[in-house]
This record gives C-alpha cells, sequence and structure tokens, in this order.
C-alpha cells in the first residue's frame, strides 16, 4: 500500500503585514480631513437641483431653509407647492397679488408664530436660506423674496456652489 | 579591582513596529471623518431685503446727495449701469455678447472704473427683469462684489486707526430694489 503525503506540522498563527494597509489609511485620513466640513449649518443639496457658483464663501448661518427647484418648494424637508414650467401653479398664487405665493406665506407665518422657535435667531431675525436651480427665472425669486419679506423674513441668503 | 561588565550591542539588529493599534485608530477614525466631509462645498450670498416698513423708513432718512448706484439687469440689452450722482444721471451700457451672453469681463471692468470714481459707495441696487436667470444675477453680483484683480486695490478712510486702508471690495453690499414692485 502507497503511504500518504503528509504534510509537516507548523504552527498555525501567522504576522500579517499591515504597512500597505496602514499606508492607504493614512493617505485617505488626510483627504477626509481636508474636506472636513467646520460649517455648523448641514446642507444637503435637493436632488436633480443645479446651484450657481459663486466666488463668496461666507459659511451658512442657520436659518429656515427653503428650497426652490424646477419641481417643487419646500421649507426644511416639508413640501409645500409644485412648480410647473419653471413658474408657480396658478392655484398657489393669490388673485389679488401676482407676486404673493399663498402656501409659502402660511407656512412661513406658521414659523413665526411657533411659540418654541419664536426666541431662536433664525426666526427672531427672520433669515432665510435660499437654495434655488441656477436656471431659475428672477420673476420666481422676486416673488418668493417679496412674500418671504411679507412674511417677516426679510433676510435672504442665497446658497451657491464655491468656485467660478 | 572590579571589572565593568561590557555591554554588547547589536547595531545590525531588526525589529518589526507593531502598527495593529495605530490601524485600530484609523479604522475608527475614517468613518467620523466620512460622515462629516462636505464634498460638495457650500456657501452664501448674503442679501438685504427691504422690508415694507422699512422702506418707509429708509425713504424718510434717505440722504439726497448720496451717490446712487443700480443695475438694471436687462435680458435683451445687457447690463446697464445707472449713476445718479449729484442729482445727475448717468447711463453705460455693457452689451452682451455675440452669442448672446452676458459679458461678465467687460462688466467687471466697467464696474472697477464706477468704484475708483466713487470709492465712497459700497452699495448697489439689482435690478433685474424677471426673465434674466438666477444664474446669471449670480454671476453679476460676482462681478459687482469684489475686484479679481489682486493689483487693484481701493482707498478706504479708517475712522477707528485714523488713517488709510486699502480694499478690493467694490459694491459688498447688493440689494433688490424691484423685490417690492408689481
Amino acid at each position: 500500500m502507497r503511504r500518504r503525503f503528509e504534510l509537516p506540522k507548523k504552527s498555525s498563527t501567522f504576522a500579517l503585514n499591515i504597512t500597505s494597509m496602514t499606508d492607504m489609511f493614512t493617505i485617505l485620513l488626510v483627504f477626509l480631513l481636508q474636506t472636513y466640513s467646520t460649517s455648523d449649518v448641514q446642507i444637503i443639496p435637493e436632488k436633480d437641483m443645479r446651484l450657481p457658483a459663486s466666488s463668496s464663501s461666507t459659511n451658512p448661518v442657520p436659518s429656515v431653509k427653503l428650497v426652490v427647484s424646477k419641481e417643487l418648494v419646500k421649507i426644511d424637508e416639508n413640501k409645500i407647492a409644485s412648480m410647473k414650467d419653471l413658474n408657480f401653479e396658478s392655484k398657489d398664487i393669490d388673485p389679488n397679488d401676482s407676486n404673493f405665493i399663498l402656501p409659502l406665506f402660511t407656512e412661513l407665518e406658521k414659523l413665526s408664530k411657533d411659540e418654541s422657535l419664536k426666541e431662536t435667531p433664525a426666526i427672531k431675525e427672520g433669515r432665510i436660506l435660499l437654495q434655488a436651480d441656477a436656471a431659475l427665472p428672477y420673476s420666481v425669486l422676486r416673488k418668493v423674496m417679496y412674500t418671504a419679506s411679507m412674511a417677516g423674513f426679510p433676510q435672504l441668503k442665497l446658497v451657491t456652489l464655491v468656485g467660478d | 579591582m572590579r571589572r565593568t561588565k561590557k555591554i554588547h550591542i547589536n547595531h545590525h539588529y531588526e525589529f518589526e513596529l507593531d502598527l495593529a493599534p495605530l490601524l485600530a485608530v484609523m479604522v475608527k477614525l475614517v468613518p467620523v471623518l466620512l460622515v462629516s466631509s462636505a464634498f460638495v462645498q457650500l456657501a452664501t450670498i448674503e442679501t438685504q431685503l427691504p422690508q415694507v416698513v422699512q422702506q418707509a423708513i429708509e425713504k424718510q432718512d434717505k440722504d439726497e446727495k448720496a451717490t446712487k448706484i443700480t443695475l438694471e439687469v436687462k435680458d435683451k440689452e445687457g447690463v446697464k449701469i445707472v449713476i445718479v450722482k449729484n442729482g445727475k444721471q448717468n447711463i453705460e451700457v455693457v452689451p452682451k455678447k455675440s452669442d448672446g451672453t452676458f459679458d461678465y469681463v467687460n462688466l467687471h471692468l466697467r464696474l472697477r472704473e464706477v468704484k475708483k470714481q466713487n470709492p465712497e459707495v459700497f452699495k448697489v441696487d439689482l435690478s433685474p427683469d424677471g426673465n434674466v436667470s438666477y444664474n446669471d444675477i449670480v454671476h453679476v453680483m460676482d462681478e459687482a462684489r469684489r475686484s479679481r484683480d489682486n493689483n487693484v486695490k481701493f482707498p478706504l478712510f479708517d475712522k477707528t486707526k485714523n488713517q488709510e486702508v486699502q480694499t478690493d471690495y467694490m459694491f459688498p453690499e447688493i440689494t433688490f430694489a424691484n423685490t417690492m414692485e408689481g
């Protein structure tokens, strides 16, 4: 009978070489530290929305977040109106004032009258952080500004991408 | 006499550094930084909106002698720079380029000249047409805000230090003038 070949018995422990992995993590750490955000306000750009680029580098401050995209209008995460052909739907516009957006005014007024939010600087000073699509015409923005101003939010901060 | 013990140092001795704890720290740090990283950097442009009441008060307190500069962004013509100084109105037009886009380079050069002539003015009124895109408005604001050429500075008198300082800011305060118009 033929004898079976047996491997010599060795110790089962072995040392993993992690030097290259440590190198990789060091590079990754440096890259992530560079992109680390120090701003106290987190802005998540709306899906399919193209913000305009600007040379301004002012960090955003806590404010009421208003989003005006090609499809909808949102305050924080709540959709308040829909857009059609780069304009507001006629049902959302006050019949007596073509610049007045009814759902936007209602929502902003609700925020300004909220007892729990009344003392926050964003509401107190009437600050709005506006994320608007770059393709929108000024007439849409004017309506937003006009309504916001009427609702007691005169300070409008336009969110832009950094870079020329 | 007691003999001193000779210490033998092996200069060719090699040892492997234990990188495992360092790697453990990095593995914990990477997810934390990944969560708080901003891959798209966002900033804000500050604008002051005239409130209805504020507007009325401002109108009363308005200094008639102060130079007033308005940028009228016209969809067809281009950018109209309207300067009202000592009651006299001067209009300059920066026309659009042949491809139909705004001539930002020329606009910036014109605004630089306007600033040189009126170094005390830091505020401009912006009055765009309804069909001008938001992108173009932001571009015009960018051109007006500060000088792009680092060698071009404008004098400004610092009252606290009682001396003249140089600044690259041209018109940092931009107000949308036609917000309340119908």
